[in-house]
C-alpha cells in the first residue's frame, strides 16, 4: 500500500452571515486547508466530497459546491452522498493509484432549511419501511439508549455524565454549538424527547462546511512538519433494518475497527461520531477503548453535528491531535444511518 | 405463498425557503430601482449577473467592491415557445416566448425572460431587447424572496421588448448560449 497522510483541515466557521450559500461556505474553508500546506488548487490531483441533496431538498445542488473547489480547466472529480469521510475514503483509494499525489476532500451541509431534520434523515435512507412508522433517527437512538441501560444496568444519570463532560471538553472550540459547565442533576431536571434521550442527548444540527488535504509518500513530510498517516481505514455497515440488530453493539465498527488496527498498539485519542449519547457507549465497547483513551477532547458530535461534515470533522478532530497537540496514534470515527448503521474507522499515526 | 400485499402512505418533506443572502437582497433593492448589478471579477474580468459573491473560473471571492452596472437592454441568445396547458390556477391561454438573454456588460446569462410586443414567429437568436419595467413594479423585499427561489429577476422586470437594433450574429454569442 501507498503511505497517504493528512496534511491539514480546515472547518467553516459556526457563525455565517444571513442565508449564505453552502458554496460561499466551502470556497474559503477550501483555500484555507490548501493555503496551510503552501498549495492551490492546482496543486490537487483528485477531489471527491461529501453532502446530502435531501438536506436542502434541491437536486444536484453538490454541482454548485463544486465550483467551491475550482472546475474549471475540467479536473478529475468525484461525490458521495454521504458523510465527507466516505469522500475520504475513495480519495485515499484514489491515491493508491499512485498516478496521484494530492487529493482534496470535503464535505458540506445546511441541515437548518429542513422543516425537522428527524424527518429529512428518515426519507433520505428509508422511505419505505421506517419513514410510515416514524422511525426516525432519534426514535430509534433511544431504542438504542433502552437496549444500553438494561444490558449495562446503566441509568440516564450515566449518560448525563457523558454529555456534562463533552459540553466541558467543547470550551474553547470555535465551532462549538454548545459547552460549559454544567453538572448531570442540572441536565437530568430536562424534559425527555424521547425517552430516555432528552435534548442534550441528541447533538444539534448545524450548517457546516470543512476540508481535508490527503498527499500520498515523501511529498507529504515536505509540505507538513508533522503529518498524520493513515495507517488504518475500513468501513463496514450492519443489517439495514433496525428490527434485526441487537442495537446494544455495532457489530459493523467491530469489524471496522479491527481491520484498521486499532488494538494493535491501541490509541491516545478517539474523536467519535456518536450523535445521540448511548451511541458513545456503544461505539467505545465495540473498538475496545479503555478509560486511558481520550474520548472526544473537541466535544465531539454532541456540541455540534454539522450533517454530512460530522464524520469527516471527526477525522480532521483527530489529525489536530496529531499535528498540533503531538499525539502519536488516534483515531477518527463517522457514522451514517440511524443507530450506528454504517461505520468507518480511521487511524491516524504521528511520524514518530 | 400469500399474494404481495400492497399499503398507500402518502408522504411529504417539508423545507423552509432560503433565506436571501445579504447579497441578494442588496441586488433586489437595486433592481427595484430599475439598476440590474453584476460583480466583476479582480483577476478575469468577467462580470457575473446576478452577483454570486464569487467567481468560479479564478475560484476568488467578490464583494461589494467590485459591483458593476450591466445594461437593461441585451441579446436573446436562445429561447422556447411555451405552450400553456390548461390546468387550475394556468393564468396564460396563449402561447408566449421565454428567452435566455445575454445582458450588455455581462458575460453569464438570465433565463426564462418573458418577451412582449413581437409575434412569437419574428423572435430569432441574436435579436436585440430591452426591459420594460412594470408601471407599479414589486418591492425589493419580493425581489430578494423570487431572486432566491432562482427566480431570475424577480418580479422587477414585466417583459422585454425588441429595441430594432440590428441582430448579434451566431458568432458573437456562441459563448452565452446556454
Amino acid at each position: 500500500m501507498r503511505d497517504v497522510a493528512i496534511v491539514s483541515f480546515a472547518q467553516a466557521p459556526l457563525e455565517q452571515s444571513p442565508g449564505q450559500t453552502e458554496t460561499l461556505m466551502l470556497l474559503p474553508t477550501i483555500t484555507e486547508a490548501l493555503a496551510a500546506v503552501g498549495m492551490t488548487r492546482r496543486d490537487v490531483g483528485f477531489t471527491c466530497s461529501g453532502s446530502a441533496d435531501y438536506l436542502t431538498g434541491g437536486t444536484f445542488t453538490f454541482v454548485q459546491m463544486l465550483e467551491a473547489a475550482g472546475a474549471w480547466p475540467p479536473i478529475s472529480e468525484s461525490h458521495v452522498e454521504m458523510d465527507g469521510a466516505w469522500a475520504l475514503y475513495e480519495a485515499w483509494v484514489r491515491l493508491q493509484h499512485g498516478d496521484v499525489d494530492v487529493a482534496l476532500v470535503f464535505a458540506s451541509g445546511r441541515a437548518s432549511l429542513g422543516a425537522s431534520l428527524r424527518e429529512t434523515l428518515t426519507f433520505q435512507l428509508d422511505p419505505y419501511y421506517l419513514a410510515p412508522i416514524g422511525a426516525d433517527y432519534v426514535s430509534l437512538a433511544a431504542l438504542q439508549g433502552q437496549a444500553v441501560l438494561a444490558r449495562d444496568a446503566r441509568s440516564e444519570k450515566d449518560l448525563a455524565d457523558i454529555v456534562a463532560r463533552r459540553y466541558q471538553d467543547a470550551v474553547g472550540n470555535p465551532n462549538a454549538a454548545v459547552s460549559g459547565s454544567t453538572t448531570a442533576d442540572e441536565l437530568l431536571a430536562a424534559e425527555y424527547v424521547v425517552a430516555p434521550l432528552r435534548a442534550h442527548d441528541v447533538g444539534p444540527a448545524v450548517d457546516g462546511a470543512a476540508a481535508v488535504v490527503l498527499v500520498a509518500g515523501d511529498r507529504a513530510r515536505e509540505v507538513c512538519d508533522r503529518p498524520a498517516w493513515i495507517t488504518g481505514l475500513d468501513h463496514r455497515v450492519d443489517p439495514h433494518y433496525p428490527g434485526v440488530r441487537d442495537l446494544a453493539s455495532s457489530p459493523s465498527t467491530k469489524i471496522a475497527g479491527e481491520r484498521a488496527g486499532v488494538s494493535n498498539g491501541g490509541v491516545e485519542v478517539a474523536e467519535l461520531a456518536a450523535v445521540c449519547t448511548p451511541e458513545e457507549l456503544v461505539l467505545a465497547e465495540a473498538l475496545g477503548l479503555g478509560d486511558d483513551v481520550a474520548i472526544n477532547p473537541s466535544g465531539g458530535a454532541l456540541v455540534a453535528n454539522p450533517v454530512m461534515a460530522t464524520g469527516l470533522v471527526r477525522i480532521g478532530e483527530a489529525f489536530r491531535q496529531v499535528h498540533d497537540h503531538g499525539k502519536q496514534r488516534v483515531l477518527g470515527h463517522a457514522s451514517s444511518g440511524p443507530c450506528l448503521q454504517q461505520n468507518l474507522v480511521c487511524v491516524l499515526e504521528g511520524p514518530g | 405463498m400469500d399474494p404481495v400485499q400492497f399499503m398507500s402512505h402518502h408522504t411529504a418533506v417539508e423545507y423552509k425557503i432560503p433565506e436571501p443572502s445579504l447579497l441578494t437582497i442588496h441586488f433586489g433593492e437595486e433592481l427595484a430601482k430599475g439598476r440590474i448589478i453584476g460583480h466583476k471579477c479582480p483577476q478575469c474580468g468577467k462580470v457575473y449577473m446576478p452577483p454570486r459573491g464569487y467567481c468560479p473560473l479564478c475560484v476568488v471571492e467578490t464583494t461589494e467592491a467590485n459591483e458593476v452596472e450591466v445594461s437593461n437592454a441585451g441579446t436573446i441568445t436562445t429561447f422556447s415557445v411555451i405552450t400553456p396547458l390548461q390546468y387550475q390556477g394556468q393564468e396564460e391561454t396563449e402561447d408566449y416566448v421565454q428567452a435566455t438573454l445575454l445582458l450588455d456588460g455581462a458575460d453569464t446569462t438570465i433565463m426564462v425572460m418573458r418577451m412582449d410586443g413581437i409575434a412569437i414567429a419574428d423572435v430569432r437568436m441574436g435579436m436585440r431587447v430591452r426591459a420594460v419595467f412594470p408601471t407599479a413594479g414589486g418591492g425589493a423585499a419580493s425581489n430578494s424572496q423570487l431572486i432566491a427561489r432562482g427566480m431570475g429577476l424577480g418580479d422587477a422586470v414585466d417583459h422585454w421588448e425588441p429595441t430594432g437594433e440590428p441582430d448579434l450574429t451566431r458568432e458573437q454569442i456562441a459563448e452565452h448560449i446556454l
